[in-house]
């Protein structure tokens, strides 16, 4: 692989209070490439997404996206710039329980300024390009489980991304549904040429992705782009 | 279900309310404090009639008794004369004591009779008279210090109060003979409107802290719910879950109600330094009126577990989670429209049926009907919310978000927001009523404020004297107008005719022609002009015309003293071009009726016992003329009675109540807006993993910032019209009721003001924990 990184992490660390959760952390995604991190419970997996994402800022380390530093940015151009190119699905409890699936797919197009009958049109259309199309006036409690994830990710892709984030979008479902849902999202996201980090400590997960980079003490153990 | 088994998990509940870790301490603390700060104020409350009680005790025992009239003088009598006044717009009350033997008792608080020329004082007016402020009531009170007036002998701790032996005191000139204390003559009734004022002002004013105990009685509850949800994986059912829930609250509301007692006994140590309409108490007369606060101790508890109860109806505690109705049911109007109608019924029937002279009013049926209104317009609320959140369409995504998370649940914050809804109505129709009444009361006065602002009346010797005396109070300094008579009366000579018991008598004054033109319509005036003042068409407090009429003939010759009296009896004749004229009310308010006459037209030595009646104007610059004035009326009789005429007294004293009806309604208010910002934090709380993945995708601060304001600007916005409409309503039908009229529809701006404040203050005070909240430490969760 030659091509340029998309986004690209170089000796990242955090620490929460005295505890380390990374320390010295290089990571790389290209455009359109899902990439596995996996690592033990507790091993800084989601720390890593956070601090990717502009989330987090990292206490050390540099941070580019197409090119810009991300650590450099403010907070305001972090947020606008997540709810420009990146998508995110969370395990459980990210979707508002009191709007119903097709307004909660609709928010990140409402947050960027798309009229509301607009944002709900398309929508719309992705609940059912993730076969939940019949939830759409329906609110998140009253969906099950694998029908929420769907919907989190079509609140992903709905924005068309340039990167979905994904930690632990299966943890909370079972097998079926958990394969249901990495098919949904790794397809669809190669149609729309995103590229995933996909956080995950199991292994039937991480066969969706392209490469996998294991975290384990912090320390990233990304074979591809080290050296 | 057996007791013990109620008793096992309210126990079980209270326990975990105590032991139930860091948060569930928390929110035992939190209702504590809330059910607490309401009990206090409601022991507070049910202690103010025994305060004011307590104050006519105090006033009666320390009262001369003149039960029974004692003639002669006994080693064991005293002479009494009471002298009540003011200075610079405080009361002060003296009492003045000639022992008349060596038994005299000593008055109550006292320890001993002071010598004469001595007085002994209250410590607030000890303090006065030590301070540079007190220079002037100092020359106005003759007397040595010669102690201290103890508890005993006061009303409140801030009483301005003497007791001075006085030795000029004489049958002549005192109000009695006692020979022991502790008599009172009745107080005069309270007036059938400040009743009226009094009962809804309570009414007002109490229901929301009530409201306020039973939200308290709910803080925490979401969180509560997930640990009744974690007892039913462990085998609990759901009446178990429930009782144990009561039971969390009712441990909230029992250490709430051992909060609230302590509050209500620091506070009362300060009953002595508030002093609201001049009443202020000492602590140990704030006692909680027994029946009262046995009721605030049962009912308290009790309604901790019904209210628990009742919230968890539409819960169902799973063991897996808390289910929600995800269509709550759907709020009935009919019932709430029932409570409405039935406080209306019973306020109907007193609709025009109140009379500013009646002592007693329905009290039941004023004080329940306004409840039952107010209960219902309470009751409106969670209908109107829900009502109005399901008509709301569009908007931006942080009004989305308010609106649809009030379209899921909005009956949290309607019940925060249904204690504004009493306080806001209830303050409005004070307002309304209490507008009226200040203009009712204000003319009742009948007081002229333009034309003079103190009076007086001195007993003279002679008319020499009593023109002097008007002399010397036109020379105060600050004084820039004086009206002054000398006055007496005159009756018609010769010997009494068949059927009369006495001389038909009418009054003199004879005065400058500026002062008579006070009391009469004189169309000229020169000094030697005499005039018969008679009462003007239609006047309802004129006496028999016919008698001043036989007394008071131009030409007619009058006895100038009693002609049953012995001795010489000065006769005056009435020039026979004296002028009949229409009186016209006084700056006092009041006619004088018979002979005016001028200074030139009749020697006032031949008088007999005339007084020196005397009204003065004020230079505004001059802060202190009143006080002079009444240092110079005392200096020349220290039994002197110096009347303020200014209807500024009652005015102020209106000020003082709308000030108490707006701080009152504003603190309950304030008590609402707590619960409501308890509500909001806890449903931010609850809300953590959501927030941060909001965040996450990129939502703005300000988004989800303006997003609780909506959520919390749109229930009071509806609470605050519901409140409006309801307070104008009730204002309107309190004020049929006593025959008035609405003197200012926009009353309710004040109170929409504050509404708008606590939406504000609330929504800041919320930002901080959202703005924590919104960090990404909300999405990890290892």
């Amino acid at each position: 692989m030659t091509t340029e990184p998309l986004l690209r992490a170089t000796g990242l660390t955090k620490a929460y209070g005295a505890t380390p959760a990374l320390s010295g952390a290089d990571f790389a995604l290209r455009a359109g490439e899902v990439v596995a991190v996996m690592g033990p419970s507790g091993s800084g997996k989601s720390t890593l997404l956070h601090c990717l994402a502009g989330i987090v800022r990292p206490d050390a380390g540099t941070l580019a996206y197409d090119g810009r530093d991300l650590t450099a940015l403010s907070d305001t151009a972090r947020s606008a710039l997540r709810r420009t190119d990146f998508g995110f699905v969370f395990q459980f409890g990210q979707l508002v329980p009191e709007l119903s699936c097709a307004e909660n797919v609709a928010l990140p197009l409402r947050l960027n300024g798309e009229k509301r009958k607009a944002a709900e049109a398309r929508a719309v259309e992705w609940l059912a390009r993730l076969e939940v199309d019949d939830t759409a006036d329906k609110r998140p409690g009253e969906i099950s489980g694998g029908q929420g994830q769907r919907v989190a990710v079509a609140r992903a892709l709905v924005t068309a991304p340039r990167v979905i984030f994904a930690d632990e979008p299966t943890g909370a479902l079972d097998s079926l549904n958990g394969e249901r849902v990495m098919r949904l999202l790794t397809e669809a996201s190669r149609d729309t040429g995103a590229a995933v980090v996909l956080v995950t400590h199991e292994a039937r997960v991480a066969a969706w992705s392209d490469r996998e980079v294991v975290v384990r003490d912090g320390s990233v153990r990304d074979t591809e782009w080290a050296a | 279900m057996t007791p013990s088994t109620w008793g096992r998990d309210l126990t079980l509940g209270a326990r975990f309310a105590l032991t139930g870790g860091r948060s569930g301490l928390l929110r035992t603390l939190l209702t504590a404090a809330g059910v607490g700060f309401g009990v206090a104020l409601l022991l507070l409350a049910s202690s103010l009639p025994s305060m004011l009680f307590q104050r006519e005790v105090r006033e009666a025992a320390r009262a001369a008794d003149a039960a029974h009239e004692i003639e002669a003088p006994r080693p064991d009598t005293f002479l009494h004369y009471t002298q009540h006044s003011s200075y610079r717009g405080t009361a002060l009350s003296g009492l003045l004591l000639k022992p008349e033997g060596p038994k005299a008792p000593t008055p109550p608080g006292t320890a001993g009779m002071p010598a004469e020329g001595e007085m002994l004082v209250s410590p607030a007016l000890g303090r006065l008279l030590d301070s540079p402020d007190g220079a002037l009531l100092k020359e106005r009170l003759p007397y040595e210090v010669a102690g201290t007036i103890g508890e005993a002998g006061l009303i409140g701790p801030n009483e301005l109060r003497y007791v001075a032996h006085a030795g000029f005191l004489t049958t002549d000139n005192y109000d009695g003979r006692a020979e022991r204390y502790g008599w009172s003559v009745p107080e005069e009734p309270m007036n059938a409107f400040l009743l009226l004022l009094v009962v809804i002002a309570y009414v007002v004013l109490l229901l929301p802290v009530l409201v306020f105990i039973a939200t308290a009685a709910r803080f925490g509850g979401e969180q509560r719910d997930r640990r009744l949800a974690a007892l039913r994986l462990v085998g609990a059912d759901n009446g178990t879950t429930r009782r144990i829930a009561a039971g969390e609250s009712l441990a909230g509301a029992l250490l709430g109600l051992v909060v609230g007692a302590g509050l209500f006994l620091v506070s009362r140590q300060f009953a002595g330094a508030v002093e609201i309409w001049d009443v202020n108490a000492f602590p140990s007369d704030v006692v909680p009126h027994a029946a009262l606060a046995l009721l605030v101790l049962a009912v308290v508890p009790v309604a901790s577990v019904v209210v628990t109860l009742f919230a968890l109806r539409g819960v169902a505690i799973e063991p897996l989670g808390v289910v929600r109705a995800a269509t709550p049911r759907r709020r009935r109007l009919w019932w709430r429209v029932l409570i409405l109608a039935a406080g209306a019924a019973l306020l109907a029937p007193t609709v025009g049926g109140i009379r500013m002279e009646d002592t007693a009013i329905d009290t039941v049926a004023i004080g329940g009907g306004t409840v039952l209104v107010l209960v219902g317009l309470t009751g409106l609320l969670p209908w109107l919310v829900e009502a109005v959140v399901k008509r709301l369409r569009g908007g931006p995504v942080s009004w989305q978000l308010a609106v649809r998370r009030l379209q899921l649940s909005s009956g949290t914050a309607a019940r925060a927001v249904s204690g504004i809804v009493v306080a806001a109505a209830g303050a409005i129709a004070l307002q309304m009523l209490f507008q009226a009444m200040e203009r009712d009361f204000t003319s009742l006065t009948g007081h002229d404020t333009t034309r003079a602002q103190l009076q007086t009346s001195l007993d003279a010797r002679d008319g020499d004297e009593a023109r002097r005396t008007i002399d010397r109070l036109a020379s105060v300094d600050g004084v820039t107008r004086v009206i002054g008579t000398t006055d007496a009366h005159v009756f018609r000579p010769g010997p009494l005719r068949e059927g009369e018991d006495f001389a038909p008598i009418t009054q003199l004054s004879v005065g400058d022609c500026a002062s008579l033109r006070e009391y009469a319509v004189l169309p000229s005036c020169a000094d030697g002009d005499v005039f018969v003042a008679l009462p003007p068409k239609g006047a309802t407090d004129a006496p028999d015309a016919t008698w001043i009429e036989q007394t008071a003939r131009p030409g007619a010759e009058v006895a100038l003293r009693d002609p049953d009296r012995r001795g010489t009896v000065p006769t005056w004749r009435i020039p026979a071009d004296a002028r009949k004229v229409e009186a016209r009310r006084d700056p006092a308010g009041l006619h004088r009726y018979g002979l005016l006459a001028t200074t030139g037209s009749l020697d006032v030595r031949q008088l007999d016992d005339p007084s020196a009646e005397v009204m003065v104007r004020f230079d505004p610059a001059s802060p202190d003329a009143p006080e002079l004035v009444r240092n110079a009326a005392l200096a020349i009789d220290p039994t002197a009675t110096v009347r303020g005429l200014s209807d500024t007294e009652q005015s102020s004293r209106f000020l003082s109540v709308r000030t108490g009806i707006l701080v009152g309604s504003t603190l309950t208010m304030l008590l609402v807006a707590a619960s409501l910002l308890v509500a909001t934090l806890e449903q931010l709380r609850d809300r953590k993993r959501l927030l941060s993945s909001l965040v996450a995708f990129g939502t703005r601060r300000t988004t989800l910032s303006w997003s609780v304001l909506w959520q919390t600007a749109v229930p009071i916005g509806v609470g605050l019209a519901l409140a409006v409409a309801g307070g104008i309503g009730l204002g309107s039908v309190l004020l049929a009721m006593t025959g008035q009229r609405v003197q200012d529809w926009w009353v309710f701006l004040p109170v929409v003001g504050v509404g708008a404040g606590l939406i504000a203050a609330v929504t800041l005070l919320s930002l901080p924990l959202l703005w924590r909240l919104m960090r990404a430490d909300g999405l990890r969760t290892e």
